[in-house]
């Protein structure tokens, strides 16, 4: 375990549990306890109807597929419509399988070799789990690393409907029920692609990450035998 | 009047007659109400929002000192250093000395406003490092050589032309004064910043106690690459940011999101718990966390303002604020302005020299209400000045003014005979048409107003005249 000591910790220490001490004057009343609270968002009762129109709404390209096969001609289809150079792909079974389907002239780094290029075109990564009240798109460093979802122009994500959640409450739920924070050193929730609004309020999209944010997604996961559509 | 003060009083004088500066502001903050109200009914009671967000503050900041240690656990667990500063001189060193310990050369900055308060930039440069500013509006500010304008939008004071101009001056050939070109540009000139960089510096939104995970809330992706490719990233922040749960963030952040920019949540909402881990792909080898106290721990024994610590520095007061959009950003000359920075200044850099800020505000109470952790600014702003009647000195001619203002207002004669000299001190100065110029007692009013005519009878003429005829 790293350790830094430095003499101001004690003392900041002591002045916090000294300045605690002191009872303060509340201006607003305490509303905490009591029975029922009121809802702070309405409830969500269409999770992929509500992702779609979130995505619309925030530029996230969101492209709905039968399947695994379907989910894989897309991804095709967006990589034919990009400029040569390498792409940059998440080390993962259900990757490597849909890359079959892609063109084979296309360079293709994967993330067991390293971290992606400068120079990459395109990222393609799974997903943690997608929030259908944001219309947003959960990673971690599972996910290719840090840099698969920022550094190229374009990060695809690939994804099923059984890992859409109604709302941010669920999704943190999930999270913590599967250690995802714990068992990585950086989680992000992506909502639409990078943009800045720095100058005169002017929306930009792909200020320093990526201009388009494509989310692919699959009604069947690949993992089912084609019975009715995931569960969000 | 100290330095501060009339620096205030020149700049704001200067800035609210400047109506291009006025038209500019007017418009960006117009964008920006469009956007919350749209952004608010997303929620379906946006005050409870505020109850719940307020209480989360609350539970930290009352247990300030185990959620800081379990944070800092964590942090240590994860691989992480952490380092408590109690000045900024104390945060600048640590830093400064760990970039000559590691023979950095190269910075990457985003934004952060407690960087600012402890004046990091200018340490590092001292060194002979190179320090950039990724964040599109800190970099612009960086370049004018300025200090941020305001703790959200930091470039929110200049037109397209002004960039483009101020791009074509310090970076070379630029053609366009399009945002979407311009973006491009600091887009190309900071790519290289970024790959070339060994240390990345960020703030933090939130530090999480349970996850030991710093919350860095952006929209551009820089954040995100300075915690991602240069080897040591140092996160910068107030022992006050710290909140209990991860699960707090699913409200914390479209709050945040909503009060600050106008967005259902921001485009990057990022965790990052350390350094990398040996089997990820990327990541600093290294993770620093500075705790800056820097005046913080006095003000939780403030039992009318500990609540100040719940800001979670959405910017939004700064827009409600009549002064702020009358004087602007920089006017107030400190690292934080607004009603927040009115408030908060004066704890961290001392009541004497900038108790004039209590004063820049006129109570109206529209910080309070937009408020979304339900801070009960202008409050604070009224304890500050009588805290400043109290403890510091005021000028002679106020405190005997308000002698005269007081004795006159407990007798009731006197109180009228004033209001007839009053009265008639106006008449003459309206007869003689000398309004406003050096020979009128009330310049400092009339300088900028133009005052209604004085009725012919007071009020309490008036009243004594209906309540005979009744």
């Amino acid at each position: 375990m790293a350790r830094t000591e430095n003499s101001g910790r004690e003392r900041i220490l002591a002045r916090i549990r000294s300045g605690l001490l002191t009872p303060v004057v509340a201006h607003t009343p305490d509303l905490s306890s009591g029975s029922a609270r009121p809802m702070v968002f309405a409830p969500i009762p269409d999770a992929l109807e509500r992702f779609q129109r979130e995505c619309a709404e925030n530029n996230t390209e969101c492209i709905v597929t039968p399947d695994a096969k379907g989910s894989a001609e897309i991804v095709a289809g967006v990589l034919a419509a990009l400029p040569v150079g390498e792409i940059f792909v998440q080390d993962a079974p259900e990757l490597r399988r849909l890359a079959q389907a892609w063109s084979p002239s296309r360079a293709i780094r994967w993330s067991n070799e390293g971290a992606p290029a400068e120079t990459s075109q395109a990222t393609i990564t799974l997903a943690e789990c997608l929030v259908a009240q944001t219309g947003s798109i959960f990673v971690s460093s599972k996910c290719g690393g840090r840099g698969a979802s920022v550094v190229a122009p374009v990060h695809i994500v690939v994804a099923n409907v059984g890992q859409l959640v109604p709302d941010l409450e669920t999704a943190f739920a999930r999270l913590r029920e599967r250690g995802t924070a714990s068992h990585n050193s950086f989680v992000c929730l992506i909502t639409g692609s990078s943009r800045t609004s720095d100058i005169e309020k002017i929306l930009v999209l792909g200020a320093h990450g990526p201009c388009r944010l494509v989310t692919v997604l699959a009604l069947h996961s690949a993992n089912e035998s084609g019975g009715g559509p995931a569960k969000a | 009047m100290s330095t501060a003060s009339r620096e205030f009083l020149r700049n704001a004088a200067e800035k609210s007659a400047d109506l291009v500066h006025r038209q500019i502001i007017r418009r960006a903050i117009d964008h920006y109400n469009q956007a919350v109200e749209r952004r608010r009914a997303r929620f379906l009671d946006w005050q409870e929002a505020r109850r719940r967000c307020q209480e989360i503050k609350r539970e930290a900041v009352i247990h300030l000192d185990r959620y800081l240690l379990e944070f800092e656990r964590r942090v240590q667990e994860r691989g992480g250093q952490v380092f408590w500063a109690e000045t900024s001189e104390d945060a600048r060193q640590y830093i400064t000395d760990l970039a000559s310990r590691r023979g950095v050369r190269t910075i990457v900055k985003s934004k952060s406003m407690v960087t600012e308060e402890i004046h990091l930039t200018p340490a590092l440069e001292k060194l002979g490092l190179r320090v950039y500013e990724t964040d599109l509006g800190e970099f612009i500010v960086q370049l004018r050589n300025e200090p941020p304008y305001h703790i959200v939008t930091p470039a929110m004071h200049l037109t397209r032309a002004q960039v483009a101009s101020l791009f074509r001056e310090k970076l070379g050939d630029v053609i366009s004064d399009d945002p979407q070109y311009l973006v491009g540009v600091a887009r190309r000139e900071l790519r290289h910043a970024f790959f070339s960089a060994e240390m990345g510096i960020t703030g933090a939104n939130f530090l999480v106690a349970d996850s030991g995970m710093i919350a860095i809330t952006t929209n551009e992706g820089n954040g995100r690459l300075c915690t991602t490719l240069p080897r040591i990233h140092v996160a910068v922040a107030g022992i006050e940011k710290i909140i209990p749960r991860l699960e707090n963030l699913a409200l914390l952040w479209p709050v945040l999101a909503t009060a600050g920019t106008g967005q259902p949540v921001t485009c990057y909402n990022t965790l990052i718990g350390g350094p990398r881990k040996t089997d990820e792909v990327d990541g600093p080898e290294e993770f620093h966390m500075v705790l800056l106290d820097n005046g913080r721990s006095e003000l939780l024994a403030d039992r009318e303002q500990r609540e100040v610590l719940h800001c979670i520095r959405c910017g939004s007061c700064l827009n409600a604020c009549p002064v702020f959009r009358t004087v602007g950003g920089h006017t107030y000359g400190t690292t934080y302005p607004g009603p927040i920075g009115s408030v908060l200044t004066p704890h961290l850099r001392g009541l004497n020299e900038f108790q004039h800020m209590s004063y820049a505000s006129s109570l109206c109470g529209a910080c309070t209400d937009v408020c979304p952790v339900k801070i009960e600014l202008h409050h604070h702003l009224l304890q500050n000045r009588r805290n400043a009647v109290n403890d510091a000195k005021r000028p002679l001619v106020e405190r005997a003014t308000f002698k005269l203002w007081r004795w006159a207002m407990l007798n009731a004669g006197i109180y009228a005979l004033s209001g007839w000299f009053a009265r008639a001190a106006m008449r003459i100065v309206h007869a003689v048409r000398i309004e406003g110029t050096p020979l009128d007692p009330m310049r400092l009013w009339t300088k900028y107003h133009a005052l209604p005519s004085v009725p012919a009878k007071s009020f309490r003429e008036i009243w004594r005249k209906n309540r005979g005829a009744n």
